[in-house]
């Protein structure tokens, strides 16, 4: 019985091990569950994407030059998509609409900011001939590229039921194609305004009392001192500079895929440039009301290059100041020259 | 008005310029994410164009 005697000792492990794996199954059902082979079960697609958590992939083997082609599935691919196809123009919608209700509201409630002691007839040179060039360099391609970003948040809605498909498709195609290649000189109009009016918005004690005053333009007749910048407009520069910049950091990995490392990165940076550009379309709508309809006199600036020198002093009293000790500009009382309005 | 227009004029030719530069610099997808053994002669007209 020596030989049944070892079989017995032999079996006692095997049936041991069985036993646990049993246990082990039976306690887990769901690591179970997860066990399926995806080649023989690759009809049960909903049971396979539901078994990936996040992170996890489905990768293969392949031998083409694109390694990353070797990823099948990605859920996070999922989430992507949905944050783009729902998430995104809700949040672009509230941000673009909700500002126009904004200055809407203020334009009916506040009115038109006027010269407070009319026009002068005196002028200032308030921008040179470059600058102008460089902020209408920038402000130009910044237009393009926010109605062309816009359609790829928007244009399904809005524009494809009103044009028809091929249409829409043409229109999309030159769109991106703007987008894509005036990104380049909108990058050289920051890097330009950024050297040019850097050391003018440098922020400073004498914001904060601006500040504290609302900049003058909540109330009629409050004129806060300023220099060649106000708070607000210092705080546009800032916003333009820093959301610039990061526009075009999400844009260039955007032109350049897969620049910044995988798929997920990519994910990444196109959530960034889409935020960063809905807020920053509505900033914008802000500075080009206040440049425009919003303040009497105002558009002169970006316009002529020159301003009323009552304008000036109302908004910029001690830049004035600083001109008028150089010799740039008229000195003395200014008589009024024609009604505020 | 002129300097607005040259801003105009300048990103319409910095925006050609950079699509030479890069069409210059950079691959197809068709040659960059396919090997040799698999590349088409005449993309899209060869395999899925007209006929």
């Amino acid at each position: 019985m020596p030989s049944s005697l070892s079989t017995l000792k032999a079996s006692i492990p095997r049936a041991l091990c069985a036993a646990m794996a049993l246990l082990f199954v039976l306690a887990y059902p769901a690591a179970a569950q997860l066990s399926f082979k995806p080649t023989a079960e690759s009809v049960h697609e909903d049971q396979l994407l539901n078994a990936l958590k996040e992170g996890d992939k489905i990768t293969g083997r392949i031998s083409i030059p694109d390694a990353m082609a070797a990823s099948l599935i990605q859920p996070a691919g999922r989430d992507w998509r949905d944050f783009h196809r729902s998430k995104l123009p809700i949040i672009g919608g509230v941000a673009i609409i909700g500002m126009f209700a904004v200055l809407a509201v203020f334009l009916m409630v506040r009115g038109r900011i006027r010269v407070h002691d009319g026009f002068s007839g005196a002028k200032i040179l308030r921008f040179a001939s470059f600058e102008r060039f460089t902020h209408w360099l920038t402000a130009s391609c910044f237009v393009v590229l926010a109605l062309s970003g816009l359609n790829i948040s928007f244009g399904r809605i809005l524009i494809l039921p009103l044009f028809g498909p091929e249409a829409f498709a043409t229109m999309s195609a030159y769109a991106k194609l703007a987008h894509d290649y005036l990104a380049f000189p909108f990058m050289l109009g920051l890097v330009i305004m950024f050297l040019i009016w850097i050391k003018d918005n440098i922020p400073g004690k004498i914001d904060l009392q601006w500040l504290k005053q609302g900049g003058g333009i909540l109330f009629k007749g409050q004129h806060p001192p300023a220099k060649r910048f106000n708070a607000g407009q210092k705080g546009i520069f800032w916003i333009v500079i820093i959301g610039g910049a990061l526009m075009s950091v999400s844009g260039w990995f955007l032109l350049f895929p897969y620049l910044p490392a995988n798929v997920t990165a990519l994910q990444f940076w196109t959530v960034i440039h889409a935020v960063i550009a809905m807020l920053f379309i509505a900033v914008m709508m802000a500075h080009i009301y206040i440049g425009s309809i919003g303040m009497e006199g105002a558009f002169d600036a970006m316009g002529t290059g020159e301003v009323d020198l009552n304008w000036a002093r109302e908004h910029h009293p001690l830049w004035v100041e600083e001109e008028q000790a150089k010799g740039h500009a008229p000195s003395g009382s200014t008589p009024r020259a024609m009604p505020a309005e | 008005m002129k300097v607005f227009l040259a801003a105009l004029l300048f990103a319409a030719i910095a925006a050609v310029g950079v699509s030479i530069l890069l069409d210059a610099i950079q691959e197809p997808s068709y040659v960059a994410f396919t090997s040799g053994g698999v590349r088409v002669g005449d993309p899209g007209n060869n395999l899925i164009g007209p006929g």
